[in-house]
């Protein structure tokens, strides 16, 4: 029982403390790639570690409760734990209610995942097919999708095939060079599947409103998953071409919008940091903090998810 | 499956072109002057349009008459403010070049070009 409680306070301190110590390494999109394997990696600890928690509780519960709750009696009480207590009605109900509801909840979250995922893919095929079919093709660029509207706007949707869609405002504002470097930006986005990693976290911050690595993680996911497509963009067109594409699209348009795109990808904070490129040293030393975040996060569930694996069939064993 | 899409695509760009309604004939005797293509597979297109609800039809006499459900301009207008809407109504996963801005970034942004242009002063200044 005592594995158990370790495992879920493993869960609890990742998805509390994770998100404040990686949101300070990533904050300034130094190796953007670290970055999202990072926080990435803190999300599948968590979840790992909860499932693993649970499952023990659950397995313990299913083989007999008098030894489950005279187990964890004993990991709170010590020696001190009398057979009264823990063989008492009242406790006995309250362990099966938490192992019960601990299931429901996981069935009602992966349920509420999966349905958002699905609707998710259903709503991106739906737009990729109406802007296939709407739009006109750009000569030259192939996947990219032109749409009559005012508004300079560009974004890619997903899927096989993929498409970039621009609007004509758009290519009124870019000049030649930046709407390659805009090309470029999109077309890493697809060919990287960034959308598998922005849709995954979007569906888990879904699930878990009030946990903080979920709900500041998905924002911080597409952050770094559009520094990432920068950085391709950088290496096709340069620096300068991508600011100036930045700052044209970014100031073109002034769109009173939801809380999400707010925090979602600060355009301001990308320019930043194409301005303001890290030193060799400060690469090295950021690379190697969040390699060992990641490192550590990783080893420590793999162990955890071990050790409570074992320990869960010893306890089946001894009843 | 990508050339069916492409067909899909040609007729609809078509059936827009045209101001009124369209027959499959119509659209046959357009497409086989430019390629070679078989009638049934310009019918069964334009069926398939017709069911996914891009097309609506009215029967006349043995043949059917196919109009576009929205202009052009409409699907457009709708898609832009489906792109738009970042994670309210639609759920589609797309990826902006840059995201819709409220009042505090746009600052920020504004600070960041101001900034530049001062940099850009002083190193002519040099």
């Amino acid at each position: 029982m005592k594995a158990a409680l370790l495992v879920f306070v493993y869960a609890v301190a990742v998805a509390w403390l994770a998100p404040w110590l990686l949101a300070r390494l990533t904050a300034r999109g130094i190796s953007a790639r670290l970055g999202l394997a990072a926080w990435l990696t803190a999300m599948a600890s968590a979840l790992v570690s909860g499932v693993v928690a649970l499952q023990f509780l659950v397995r313990a519960a299913i083989t007999g409760w008098p030894s489950l709750a005279e187990a964890v009696c004993r990991s709170v009480a010590g020696s001190a734990c009398a057979p009264t207590v823990y063989k008492s009605a009242a406790f006995e109900i309250a362990l099966a209610a938490t192992a019960l509801l601990g299931t429901l909840a996981t069935a009602v979250l992966a349920w509420r995942y999966g349905r958002s995922v699905q609707r998710a893919r259903r709503d991106t095929r739906a737009h990729a097919e109406a802007a296939r079919m709407t739009g006109r093709s750009l000569p030259g660029a192939d996947p990219a999708m032109v749409l009559e509207a005012e508004q300079p706007v560009a974004y890619c949707v997903p899927g096989r095939p993929g498409a970039i869609v621009l609007s004509s405002g758009a290519l009124a504002v870019l000049d030649p060079a930046q709407l390659t470097a805009v090309l470029a930006h999109e077309q890493a986005h697809l060919a990287g599947r960034h959308h598998l990693l922005t849709g995954l976290t979007r569906a888990l911050s879904a699930c878990f409103p009030g946990v903080p690595l979920f709900a500041r993680g998905a924002g911080e996911v597409a952050r770094l998953a559009e520094m990432r497509a920068d950085d391709a963009a950088v290496r096709r067109s340069g620096r300068p071409t991508l600011i100036a594409a930045l700052l044209t699209m970014g100031t073109g348009t002034a769109v009173p919008v939801t809380a999400l795109g707010a925090a979602a990808c600060a355009v301001a904070s990308r320019v930043q940091r194409l301005l303001d490129p890290p030193g060799r040293a400060r690469l090295v030393r950021y690379g190697l903090a969040l390699t060992a975040v990641t490192l550590l996060l990783a080893v420590a569930s793999v162990m955890l998810a071990g050790y409570a694996g074992p320990l869960a069939s010893h306890a089946l064993g001894l009843i | 499956m990508r050339g069916f899409g492409d067909l899909e695509q040609v007729i609809m760009q078509r059936v827009w072109d045209h101001d009124g309604p369209v027959t499959v004939r119509d659209l046959f005797d357009e497409l086989a002057a430019e390629r070679a293509i078989a009638y049934t597979t310009v019918m069964t297109t334009m069926d398939n349009l017709h069911r996914k609800g891009w097309l609506s039809r009215e029967k006349e006499g043995k043949a059917y008459r196919y109009t576009a459900t929205s202009s052009r301009a409409e699907y457009s207008a709708r898609l832009m403010q489906e792109a738009l809407a970042d994670g309210g109504n639609t759920e589609a996963v797309l990826s902006h070049f840059v995201a819709q801005m409220d009042g505090a970034e746009s600052e920020a942004l504004r600070a960041v070009v101001d900034r530049l242009a001062d940099r850009l002063a002083e190193r002519r200044q040099r």
